[in-house]
């Protein structure tokens, strides 16, 4: 399965090790529900003026551990809003790996990435070449190819497509009652 | 070569002879749990009939729903989504077990952890059913891939090993083993992996400390913890367990990615510093900090044990004044026996505040913080904002530290109240 390759500027690094998602939005603001509401108090803490910034495809950069403690949607749900494209970190946490990969969300494992990019630097994140590269640099970095589950995932855009795909090609244990 | 216990539960589901870890599998879960939640359950119940056409799951005897969060209800909404949750087991024959207690606990306690079998939840905290041997991880939304197909996708796991060497010493407890795990291994150790528990230590330990053990693995990075099963877990899971499964045991040459030793002599009570799990530090380092609020209960802490230590320490004696000391039984089974020990008399009568099992005081529905307030907590998180404000703290420990802190309204150590 191939995947689109990503390609958008480093819309912010999240350098802090086992950084909690949750922060993004505050826990404060964690059960809004409203996705504009949500989207104008994201990044209050670290770039107020995040939201002008940023333009569709933009990506997101993080530090050893992303993800850590009990992650929750609405951080990431947010910054899809926003118009960010995918994330590449150091390494994640599994929960919240998982989580996001399910929301049909790109996640890229790419050791060294913190000293390889720069905010504001245009990269790409090429899954069939397993590399990120910095296009403002021209420096590149391999990444940990995804599992063909992940990969099926994403390129489903999330696990309710994945699951239908699936069954449509009769990977499937037996199924559930219908109507 | 050898295999672990977690490969060999997955080969066991997934319907082969042998899987090692790195092998994607399809496996089906021998009981897929959750508890009732806004944006979890009521989307999954519209999820499984509006994207898949499914009204009734085909074995409802493999699935088991808790309702154990707001409870009890204090809006309307919250009763709403609780009888959309009693419409849908009812509807699809599927058992619910409602104020029982905190589901991570009660399912061990109703059958759900058998040694050897499979299950998922949405949430991480069900890796406690691995003191039984059991594997059982939080997979966050693909829960619905649980919810609307037999089989799930499933990467098999590394596995980390620790085995527990030594004896605990008088004040320290299971909790203080887990963040000691956490500090020296980091919280990143055990990232995708399995954290199993061995050594000779383990028979030593209560089945309580093991089950706070193992429910904590999350914060080592692990999707799940698990034990060897010895004979005190056995005699507890297989009379109660739903069906019958040979319990696993990992071969002595399993392939380790890294073995750790822990020397239980070694340790000292510890205390978690906000606002993250990863901050485990030395308890004598904090004491006399100021504290307004204790908290001891969620599915972590708050079991028969952490009740009997904090009845002996506030025996005869009184919470601080001021001090808000609130004390929650993980579940109805463990309240009734504190009741019987004559438990719940003694915390009452120190000035402890004794809810009935529930999961609100963990994540600040209940025994709600304001700007800078701060407490002691068994609960199992202490970023901002988790029991209040996001300018309150928590700061995470034992039962025995929660009940000392109670004394002086201030962070204490609980080895002078020991007898």
């Amino acid at each position: 399965m191939t995947l689109k390759t990503l390609r958008g500027r480093v819309a912010f690094i999240f350098d802090e090790i086992d950084f909690d998602i949750d922060q993004i939005v505050g826990v404060k603001n964690i059960k809004i529900t409203d996705i504009e509401e949500l989207a104008a108090v994201a990044m209050e803490a670290y770039d107020p003026d995040f939201r002008n910034k940023v333009k569709p495809g933009d990506i997101l950069v993080g530090n050893h551990n992303f993800g850590y403690g009990h992650p929750h949607y609405p951080p990431m749900r947010a910054m899809r809003h926003m118009g960010i494209a995918g994330v590449v970190c150091e390494s994640f946490s599994p929960g919240y790996w998982r989580g996001e990969i399910n929301m049909g969300f790109p996640q890229a494992t790419c050791p060294g990435i913190l000293g390889m990019v720069e905010r504001w630097d245009e990269i790409e994140v090429d899954y069939d070449a397993n590399e990120v590269r910095n296009l403002t640099k021209g420096t590149s970095l391999p990444i940990e190819p995804l599992s063909d589950a992940d990969r099926g995932t994403l390129s489903a855009g999330g696990l309710v497509g994945y699951i239908k795909q699936r069954e449509a090609a009769g990977k499937n244990g037996q199924q559930q009652e219908g109507s | 070569m050898g295999y672990t216990i977690a490969e060999k539960i997955l080969a066991r589901v997934s319907g082969k002879d042998h899987v090692k870890a790195g092998d994607e599998v399809m496996a089906k879960p021998d009981y897929v749990i959750a508890y009732d939640f806004p944006g979890y359950t009521d989307v999954y119940f519209r999820q499984m009939k509006e994207e898949f056409g499914i009204d009734r799951v085909a074995e409802p005897d493999r699935y088991a729903m808790f309702i154990d969060h707001m409870v009890p209800a204090a809006t309307p909404k919250e009763e709403e989504l609780h009888i959309i949750t009693r419409n849908w087991c009812a509807e699809n024959n599927v058992p619910l077990y409602e104020r029982k207690g905190i589901g991570h606990q009660v399912a061990s306690e109703v059958g759900y952890a058998v040694p050897g079998a499979f299950v998922v939840h949405f949430d991480g905290h069900i890796s406690q059913l691995g003191t039984f041997g059991t594997l059982a991880m939080g997979i966050r939304h693909s829960l619905l891939e649980a919810l609307v197909r037999e089989r799930i996708s499933i990467k098999v796991p590394k596995t980390v090993r620790v085995n527990l060497v030594g004896t605990l010493g008088r004040g320290v407890m299971a909790r203080d083993v887990f963040h000691h795990l956490v500090r020296v291994m980091g919280p990143a150790s055990c990232r995708f992996q399995v954290l199993e528990l061995g050594g000779p230590a383990l028979s030593q330990l209560s089945t309580e400390g093991l089950q706070t053990i193992t429910g904590l693995a999350m914060f080592t990075g692990a999707i799940t913890a698990i034990v060897n099963p010895d004979e005190e877990r056995l005699a507890y899971a297989l009379p109660r367990a739903r069906k019958k499964i040979e319990p696993f045991y990992s071969d002595p040459d399993a392939e380790y990615s890294a073995v750790y030793e822990i020397d239980l002599d070694q340790l000292e009570p510890l205390i978690v510093i906000p606002p993250t799990p990863a901050n485990s530090r030395n308890l004598t380092d904090y004491l006399g900090l100021e504290l307004n609020v204790g908290y001891l209960g969620s599915c972590a802490s708050g079991r028969i044990e952490d009740l009997r230590v904090a009845a002996q320490i506030l025996e005869g004696r009184q919470v601080a004044p001021g001090f808000q000391l609130n004390v929650v039984p993980t579940s109805q089974e463990i309240m009734a026996a504190a009741g019987r020990e004559g438990l719940i008399s003694i915390l009452a009568e120190a000035g402890a505040f004794v809810s009935a099992p529930t999961c609100d005081y963990c994540f600040g529905r209940m025994g709600t913080m304001t700007v800078k307030q701060r407490a002691v907590s068994t609960g199992t998180l202490n970023v901002k904002g988790r029991m209040g404000s996001p300018d309150s703290e928590i700061y995470l420990c034992s039962a025995a530290t929660v009940a000392a802190s109670a004394i002086e309204g201030k962070i204490a150590d609980p080895r002078k109240y020991m007898r």
